[in-house]
C-alpha cells in the first residue's frame, strides 16, 4: 500500500477559553497500515498538539464515546479505518449535544435525561426474590429485547436525525429504540397507554419523520426502522383504545 | 413543571394529527392514481373519456368526490406543514445538516416540502380552471391543455406523483414491517410509469383535435 499524508481537518474550539473563536484546524500526518482514527487522533495529540480534545476508552466499538462528524457523517472514531476515507478527512463534534471542546460532546447528560423521562427501568409490583431461580423467557423474544438492548449510547443516531437537530426535546431513535425495549418486555408491568403519555407525542415517535438516518448510521447496525415502527404502530393503537 | 406546557400537553391530540395526516395523505394518494386513469381514459379516445366523466358526474361522484379532495388536501397540507423547518434558525439547521450528511431520505423530506407546496399552488389553479369550465369533456379539456395549460399540468403531474410516491415510501417506512430497501425499486418504478402514462395522455390531449 502506497502510504499517503493525510490532511485532517478538525473543529477546534474550548468553552473554557470563549475569546478564542471556533474553528477549523489543519493537520498532517502519515497514514500507517491498518490506522484507525482512534491511532491517527492519538498520534496528532502526542506528536503535534496536546491540547487536542476527543474521547476515547474501549477502542473496540463498545463503550459509544468516540461518536464523531467524520466527514459529514456520525460515527465511532475507533471503528473507522482511515483506509476507508479519503486524503482529507474532516471532523467535528456531534451536534445536539453539549460540547465539551474540540470532539468531546458530553453525551452523558443528554442520555440520563432521556432514561430519567421514559423511567427506563422494569416497572414491577413483584418482590424480588434473590434466592428464587429466574423466571424462564422464550427464546425469541429474549433475542428480540436483546436486539434493541444493543443500543451503545454513542449518540451517532441523534446526531444524524435532523428532526432531534432542529427540536432539543426530541427523544430520537435511541429513546425510542429503548423504550421498544421495555413494550415488548413481559416483565415490564406499564400499560402501551401509561408508555403513550410520554411517547405518543411530537416529542416522541409522532415526532419523527422517518428520515431514516438513523437506520443508516447506526454504528452497531440495530434494526432502528423496524424499532421505530414497532413503538409507532403500538403507540397509535394504545392512542386509540386507551389501553 | 411548567404549566402552559403541562395544561396544553396532550399525547392524544399529537398522535391524533399525525393519524390525520396519515389518512389524508393515503386517501390524496389514492385519489391521485384514480384521477390519473380517469384521464388517461383519453388515449381510448374521447368518447371513452366523456362517458367516464359522465358517469362520475351522474352517480354525484364528482360532487362528493371534489370537494373531499379540496378538503383533504388543505388539511394534509397543515398537518404536514407542522413538521416543516418554517423558522430561520431550524431551516438553517436543516440544510446544514443536509449538506453535511449527504443523505439521501434526507434531501427526500426536502423534496417532499418542495414538491407538497408546488402541488399546493398548481393543483389550485388546475381546480379553478377544471371548475370555470364545468362539466368535464373531452373537447373542452383538450381545448385548455392546447392553449397553454400543458406545462403547468405536465408540472403538477410530475411535483404530485413524486409527492405522493414519497409520501407512500414515508408511510411504508414509518409504519410498516418490511424493510425499505425491498420496496424502494418499485415505487420508483411505479412512479416513472404513472408519469409516463399522464405525459401520454397529456400529448393525446394536446393533439386532439377540437372542433370550435
Amino acid at each position: 500500500m502506497a502510504e499517503r499524508l493525510l490532511t485532517f481537518s478538525i473543529f477546534r474550539y474550548n468553552p473554557a477559553t470563549p475569546e478564542i473563536p471556533p474553528r477549523m484546524q489543519e493537520f498532517q500526518l502519515d497514514e500507517t497500515p491498518n490506522m484507525t482514527l482512534f491511532i491517527a487522533l492519538n498520534r496528532l495529540r502526542e506528536e503535534q498538539d496536546p491540547s487536542l480534545m476527543f474521547d476515547f476508552v474501549c477502542r473496540a466499538a463498545v463503550c459509544g464515546s468516540c461518536g464523531m462528524l467524520i466527514n459529514g457523517r456520525p460515527g465511532l472514531a475507533c471503528k473507522t479505518l482511515t483506509q476507508d476515507l479519503p486524503d482529507r478527512i474532516t471532523l467535528m463534534p456531534l451536534p445536539v449535544f453539549k460540547l465539551v471542546g474540540d470532539l468531546s460532546v458530553d453525551t452523558g447528560v443528554w442520555f440520563r435525561q432521556l432514561n430519567e423521562n421514559l423511567e427506563a427501568w422494569i416497572h414491577t409490583d413483584k418482590e424480588f426474590d434473590p434466592r428464587s431461580p429466574e423466571e424462564r423467557m422464550d427464546n425469541t423474544l429474549a433475542q428480540e429485547i436483546y436486539e434493541a438492548e444493543r443500543c451503545i449510547e454513542c449518540g451517532s443516531c441523534i446526531a444524524a436525525c435532523a428532526t432531534a437537530n432542529m427540536r432539543a426535546d426530541f427523544l430520537g431513535a435511541a429513546g425510542l429504540n429503548r423504550i421498544a425495549r421495555f413494550l415488548i418486555d413481559p416483565r415490564d408491568e406499564r400499560s402501551p397507554y401509561q408508555i403513550f403519555e410520554v411517547v405518543g407525542t411530537d416529542e416522541g415517535v409522532f415526532g419523527c419523520i422517518g428520515l431514516m438516518a438513523c437506520d443508516d448510521i447506526c454504528p452497531v447496525e440495530i434494526p432502528l426502522q423496524q424499532q421505530l415502527a414497532l413503538v409507532r404502530r403500538k403507540m397509535a393503537w394504545a392512542g386509540l383504545t386507551g389501553k | 413543571m411548567y404549566l402552559q406546557k403541562t395544561l396544553a400537553k396532550s399525547p392524544r391530540w399529537e398522535a391524533g394529527t399525525e393519524l390525520v395526516e396519515l389518512i389524508t395523505g393515503l386517501f390524496l394518494l389514492g385519489f391521485l392514481q384514480f384521477h390519473l386513469f380517469a384521464v388517461s381514459s383519453i388515449i381510448l379516445g374521447q368518447e371513452t373519456f366523456n362517458r367516464d366523466s359522465q358517469f362520475l358526474d351522474e352517480y354525484y361522484i364528482s360532487y362528493i368526490g371534489i370537494p373531499l379532495v379540496i378538503l383533504a388536501i388543505l388539511v394534509h397540507g397543515l398537518a404536514a406543514m407542522r413538521k416543516a423547518p418554517w423558522r430561520v434558525e431550524e431551516m438553517r439547521i436543516f440544510l446544514q445538516h443536509s449538506r453535511r450528511l449527504q443523505h439521501l431520505d434526507t434531501w427526500a423530506w426536502l423534496a417532499q416540502i418542495l414538491t407538497g407546496l408546488g402541488v399546493l399552488v398548481l393543483s389550485a389553479i388546475h381546480i379553478w380552471s377544471t371548475l370555470s369550465t364545468w362539466p368535464i369533456e373531452a373537447a373542452k379539456s383538450a381545448l385548455r391543455v392546447q392553449s397553454g395549460h400543458f406545462s403547468l399540468l405536465l408540472a403538477l403531474l410530475l411535483l404530485a406523483e413524486i409527492h405522493a410516491m414519497l409520501g407512500l415510501y414515508r408511510i411504508l417506512v414509518k409504519w410498516s414491517w418490511v424493510h425499505r430497501q425491498r420496496f424502494t425499486k418499485y415505487l420508483v418504478y411505479a412512479t416513472l410509469g404513472l408519469v409516463a402514462l399522464g405525459f401520454v395522455a397529456l400529448v393525446v390531449f394536446y393533439f386532439t383535435s377540437v372542433k370550435v
